[in-house]
């Protein structure tokens, strides 16, 4: 634990700004937001920082609980949704506004949904928690 | 002098000194100061700081069909600048933006004056210029390029609102990428270099039943059906930018194996118009020459359908250009480094740099045909400019003290 927090302190120091010190100095809420604070912090998961990332990091398994961190089953819903709706909007008049803008909306799903799942199909718990903090123990990679 | 030194001052307090790890404090930035920050740079567009000290963002533009911020050409480009380009942290996760070291990366949609049910109920698609705020979009840019901070509204893809803004600092390269970069006159005019990415329809109709075929909403009609009804928009609005860029990179179906359709082997030309400052178009043999050249022999065997390179002169929209085109795949290392070491003017600062950025991304789509090589070497080609741009603004004020 010592080596962590010695390192940690060690950073912020000879980090050059100014404005580090500031952040220090103000609302311990930044402080304790901001991924550059001293690592002693961070003992449990990163997720109570982030909470929006929960619903996301276990999986889409779960309901979501907010709809605008849509899991990929919703997302897909959305777009099967879409394209009947668009479909039915085009069976009435297959040039007008109402029907064009439709399947934009069905192609706009469609990009969604394709991010989602190659975000989903890179998505490893421990890379996304040593991306924002690397410095920790299960982190630390030896390149020499 | 000394007027340009102070304002420099009011904005260091506020924002990053531009020596240190611009980077790490960014993220720090982005999340805690937005309050603050708004009023900083009001105060500095009274006192009109002009970036005089040569800290003017490089501004590039990319056209291309399809979502933002994500996709390949755009890693593929961070990457040639150097580290890994991620989302803000802290900020709202379905942002757009991608933020790393040296750029930072917008999404156009972030522009739009009509979210998804203000479109549906006009009735237009996302690739009409009435759903979009050009207006903002210049304005923004330009306070940017002039290094001032601003807060850029967010598109959500996934709800179709449009989101609270987050703050966007000006980094030393600015992407826009979208439907619309080069569609306005003024936001064109602020390119320092313009990128468009054309599909032809074949490889578009191949590559989105790739993408689609997964979702169980979507069938082969309901995937011909949505590029058709979104063709007469795309053909009036996004297609004609096209003469306006300086780098097209289109995408064909190949010529090597008759009659393919699945869209795997692709034809690839990357157009470079010529004439645009700092850019020297990539050539092989001569430039101005025109040749076609097959590697594969005795030096090189290469597995079916080989490949085949062109190079030659050409118009497009009445400008002259040079087109270098692949047709075909890479199936190993040793075809990449050959070919690699017969292109010139390709920028890259040590022999095997093309190579090396394709290996490192060896997974991405198009790392084995042109569409990985070319947009591998357009980002060369970019960094050379903006380093050329750096260098002669460097240059210039040590003249005029001279004088």
């Amino acid at each position: 634990m010592h080596a962590i927090y010695r390192k940690g302190v060690k950073e912020s120091e000879s980090a050059t700004m100014a404005t580090i010190a500031g952040v220090n100095l103000s609302t311990p809420r930044v402080l304790a937001k901001a991924s550059d604070s001293p690592k002693a912090q961070i003992i449990k998961s990163p997720w109570l920082n982030h909470p929006w990332k929960k619903s996301n990091q276990f999986g889409a398994g779960r309901m979501y609980v907010r709809p605008v961190a849509a899991a990929p089953e919703g997302l897909s819903e959305k777009v099967a949704e879409s394209v009947k709706k668009a479909e039915e909007t085009c069976s009435g008049d297959a040039v007008s506004g109402e029907c064009v803008a439709a399947w934009d909306e069905v192609e706009e799903l469609s990009a969604a949904a394709s991010h989602a799942r190659d975000k989903k199909k890179e998505s490893d718990p421990l890379e996304t928690y040593c991306k924002d903090n690397p410095e920790t123990d299960e982190c630390r990679t030896y390149d020499n | 002098m000394a007027a340009v030194c102070t304002v420099y001052t009011v904005q260091s307090l506020n924002s990053t000194p531009t020596k240190t790890h611009l980077g790490f404090h960014q993220k720090q930035v982005v999340f805690y100061s937005t309050g603050k920050r708004i009023s900083s740079s009001r105060r500095c567009s009274n006192i009109t700081c002009s970036a005089a000290d040569g800290t003017k963002t490089v501004v590039i533009g990319l056209a291309a069909d399809s979502g933002c911020g994500k996709s390949t050409f755009m890693r593929r480009l961070t990457s040639v600048f150097g580290g890994a380009a991620e989302p803000p942290k802290g900020g709202n996760p379905d942002s757009n933006t991608l933020i790393s070291d040296t750029t930072t990366v917008i999404c156009l949609d972030d522009y739009h004056s009509l979210d998804r049910t203000g479109r549906k109920q006009k009735g237009v698609t996302a690739l009409d210029p009435r759903a979009n705020d050009f207006d903002l979009m210049y304005e923004q840019v330009k306070a940017i390029k002039d290094g001032v901070a601003v807060e850029k509204p967010i598109y959500n893809h996934v709800t179709g609102l449009l989101d609270p803004p987050e703050l966007i600092k000006p980094p030393k390269i600015l992407v826009i990428e979208g439907l619309h970069p080069m569609y306005d006159e003024r936001v064109r005019d602020l390119l320092d270099f313009s990128i468009y990415l054309d599909i032809s329809n074949e490889v578009k109709f191949a590559w989105k039943i790739q993408r689609d075929m997964a979702e169980r909403g979507h069938s082969l009609e309901s995937i011909k059906a949505s590029i058709e009804a979104r063709k007469p928009d795309f053909d009036a609005y996004i297609d004609p930018q096209k003469q306006y860029a300086d780098a097209v990179i289109e995408v064909l179906p190949t010529q090597l194996i008759p009659g393919d359709n699945e869209g795997k082997v692709l034809r690839v030309r990357l157009i470079m118009k010529e004439g645009v400052k700092y850019f020297s178009p990539v050539y092989l043999f001569d430039e101005g020459s025109t040749i076609s050249w097959i590697p594969c022999g005795r030096k090189l065997t290469c597995s079916y359908p080989g490949i085949k390179f062109f190079y030659g002169p050409d118009a497009y929209f009445s400008h002259e250009v040079s087109v270098l085109e692949m047709d075909g795949q890479f199936d190993r290392l040793d075809e990449l480094i050959y070919v690699e070491s017969h292109l010139s003017n390709i920028s890259t600062k040590f022999y095997g740099e093309v190579t090396q950025q394709m290996l490192k991304h060896n997974d991405f789509p198009g790392s084995n045909n042109g569409t990985g090589l070319f947009q591998t070497i357009v980002g060369l080609k970019i960094r050379d400019l903006y380093e050329q741009i750096i260098s002669s603004r460097v240059g210039a004020p040590l003249e005029a003290t001279k004088a």
